[in-house]
Order: structure tokens, then C-alpha cells, then sequence
């Protein structure tokens, strides 16, 4: 696993509202909060939204990959995020307002890496 | 000693000069660096709740639509309450337009010369020309609608004063001005003020006359504040990675998966009142 970048104080600020300016968010239950614990596959650093992809496993042991939608790399460079704040391999536990229909994907709300690092909102 | 003298004095002489035709005509204001717009992405302040001032309107304090123009702005919100409103600026290749181009997150740069203004946008990305050199809009016969329409304009003190028509309405242009699916006619005509007020906020107040759309003219204003200094803007390419591919024929924002294909399906798709 590469280096996890240090926990910056204003990385908790993030907001999520306002990050799908792009496009629509009725397809996500913005009242539910779901928690995952997986693996980072790829972070997804691109226009017009970025998306952080995990490894997560179902109640049957089988990996599955999930989709967190986030905001646009240009927000989110602005405010200290980089291509490298999700290593691919890094174990995390992300919150995400889920898909309404069970899809796995949703909006990404925050993360902890396994040093502790909380990326986005995490309160 | 001679030789050398002549030189300076020629070099004395060329400095002022140059200096004399350096300066312009008028001292224009310092627009420079970047800034960011304030509040949501909605000209109708008041039709903006919930996350991403996506979903319910509220008492609206309404742009002064005619019956007919009314009845589509109804219909478009009653839309977008329902996330299946197809606005074409998520559609990822039509440009914001104006008076659009002043209602995008992410950030702006204002470039003032001395015969133009450049509003950038970096969502989109977007650019507004306002030709200052003194020059009119063309005659009706040689224009036709556009996205930013034409924007001429002059200086007032340090207030730009533009007015800008022969804009894309509704029906030629597939345009909505706002998230909400504010909409106006090719009749639209804009008179825009933008002056740096105290606090360094860029105030951009634009009075909106439409002779098809509007009973009166509608004042909105947008403001935004300039960001530290350093700050930089970046790309923005809709369709680097769009996994939000919007159907056409519903409205409905699909999500696309890892491998490609559509994961979800739309709620009418699947018998969902929703």
C-alpha cells in the first residue's frame, strides 16, 4: 500500500451538498446513510464528477464493486484533494447516501483510511 | 562621451514615448484573479431547497411570466421536484449561455482589456465576449440567435454597463437558465451592471426584459467573492468520464457502471411512481 497522505484539519469541512451542480441527485436516498468497508480499487479523479471505486464483500463473502460518486476534480483539488488520497489497495470505510433502487453506488459522503485519516464529512 | 550621451538622451525619449502610449485611454479596474460565485445555482433564490438546490420549490419570489410562459416554468419544476427535469446544460456539450453563464459553481475569471471583456467560466467551460470598443449590434439582418447572444457595452466610472440580445430562446436553443428550468423567449434583452462593491464582491446585476415571457422587467443579481490569491483553475470536460448519461425521452440521470453499462434503471422503468 503506498503512503497515506496526513489528515488535514480542513479536509472535515468538505460539504457534500452542492457536489452534483452537474446533474440531478434523485437517484440517491439522500436520508440513508450506508456504511461500507472494502478496499480501494481506483480513484476516479476526473470531470465532470470523481468516483471512488471499492472492493466491498456481500453477506455471501463475494466482492463487489461499489461506485461513490464525489465532486468534480476541480472543486476537490482546490480544497487539497489529489489523485493520490485514495491508493489503490488502501483498506477504508466510506459513508455514502445509497442508490434508492439497491444499486451499488452512491453518493460519496466521507472516508476513513486505515491511519485514522478522515477524507470529506465524517461527523 | 558625445556618442554616449546621445544614446541616453535617444533611450530618455523612447521611455517616455513608449511610456506615453502605454498608458490607456482610461484607468480600467482590476478585475484580476479568480473568484466564486455565492449562494446556489438558482436565480429564484426562493425555489432553492435541499441538497444541491435540487429539489422543492419554495414561495417563489416569481419572475414576472406572461400565462403561457408561467405554465412552462410550472411544468419544468414539477420536473425537476421529480429529478427527471432534462436540463441541457448536464447534458454535457451546450453551452450555459447568458444569463446562465453567470449562475455555474466552480470558479470565474472577469479579463478586462481595453476593448473587451471576457467573462470565463470554468464550468463548461464558458465564454462571454462584450466587445467595449464602442461598436452597436449588428443590424437584425446579420444576427441570429446564440447561446451568449451579442454584448456590447461601455464603462461607467468602474461599473461595466452591457446589454445583450439575439439570444437563444427556449425553443431554438434547447436553454434553460437555471436548474429549475427558468426559461425565457428570443425576445429576451439583457442590460447587465457589474461593479466591485465593498468586501471585494463582484455584483452583477442584470435587468431582464422579454416582450413574450415577462410582464415586467425582472432584476436578479449574482454575486461573487474572489478567492485567495495563487488559486488556480483547471479543466473542466464534460465528457472526460460522464457516468451520468441523461435519457432524453424521460429525463432520468442513469449512473454507469464499472464495466460500462447502465446500472440502475429509471423509476418509470420500473412502474415507480416516483
Amino acid at each position: 500500500m503506498k503512503p497515506v497522505r496526513s489528515p488535514l484539519p480542513w479536509l472535515l469541512m468538505l460539504v457534500a451538498g452542492g457536489a452534483f451542480a452537474h446533474h440531478s441527485d434523485a437517484m440517491f436516498e439522500r436520508a440513508k446513510v450506508l456504511e461500507l468497508t472494502g478496499t480501494i480499487k481506483e480513484f476516479q479523479f476526473t470531470n465532470p464528477h470523481t468516483w471512488v471505486q471499492v472492493e466491498v464483500k456481500n453477506d455471501k463473502g463475494e466482492s463487489v464493486e461499489w461506485s461513490l460518486e464525489w465532486g468534480s476534480p476541480n472543486q476537490l483539488g482546490r480544497q487539497g484533494i489529489r489523485p493520490s488520497t485514495f491508493p489503490a489497495g488502501a483498506a477504508v470505510t466510506i459513508r455514502t447516501n445509497p442508490m434508492k433502487d439497491g444499486t451499488a453506488a452512491g453518493a460519496f459522503i466521507g472516508a476513513k483510511l486505515a491511519d485514522g485519516t478522515i477524507i470529506g464529512n465524517w461527523e | 562621451m558625445t556618442t554616449t550621451l546621445h544614446k541616453r538622451w535617444r533611450m530618455a525619449v523612447m521611455l517616455v514615448v513608449s511610456g506615453f502610449y502605454c498608458v490607456p485611454a482610461l484607468a480600467l479596474p482590476d478585475w484580476g484573479g479568480v473568484w466564486a460565485m455565492t449562494g446556489g445555482t438558482v436565480f429564484d433564490a426562493a425555489t432553492r431547497s435541499g441538497p444541491g438546490g435540487s429539489t422543492t420549490p419554495g414561495l417563489r419570489q416569481r419572475p414576472p411570466y406572461t400565462a403561457e410562459y408561467e405554465a412552462k416554468y410550472l411544468a419544468n419544476m414539477a420536473l425537476r421536484d421529480k429529478g427527471v427535469l432534462p436540463d441541457p446544460n448536464s447534458m454535457c456539450g451546450i453551452p450555459a449561455g447568458f444569463p446562465r453563464i453567470f449562475n455555474l459553481p466552480d470558479v470565474y475569471e472577469f479579463a478586462v482589456t481595453d476593448k473587451q471583456v471576457w467573462i470565463l467560466s470554468e464550468n463548461g467551460p464558458n465564454v462571454l465576449r462584450i466587445y467595449t470598443d464602442g461598436r452597436a449590434h449588428p443590424p437584425v439582418a446579420d444576427r441570429w440567435p446564440t447561446h451568449t447572444g451579442d454584448s456590447v457595452g461601455h464603462w461607467e466610472g468602474d461599473t461595466l454597463v452591457f446589454d445583450t440580445l439575439s439570444l437563444h430562446s427556449s425553443e431554438s436553443g434547447n436553454t434553460m437558465i437555471d436548474r429549475t428550468g427558468l426559461v425565457l423567449s428570443d425576445a429576451a434583452h439583457v442590460v447587465t451592471r457589474m461593479h466591485i462593491a465593498e468586501g471585494d464582491v463582484m455584483v452583477v446585476e442584470m435587468t431582464i426584459e422579454d416582450a413574450k415571457a415577462l410582464t415586467a422587467p425582472w432584476v436578479v443579481t449574482k454575486r461573487f467573492n474572489r478567492q485567495p490569491a495563487g488559486t488556480r483553475v483547471y479543466d473542466y470536460a464534460c465528457n472526460e468520464n460522464n457516468r451520468n448519461p441523461i435519457d432524453p425521452a424521460t429525463g432520468w440521470t442513469y449512473t454507469i457502471g464499472p464495466d460500462g453499462k447502465i446500472m440502475d434503471q429509471s423509476p418509470s422503468a420500473a412502474g415507480s411512481e416516483e
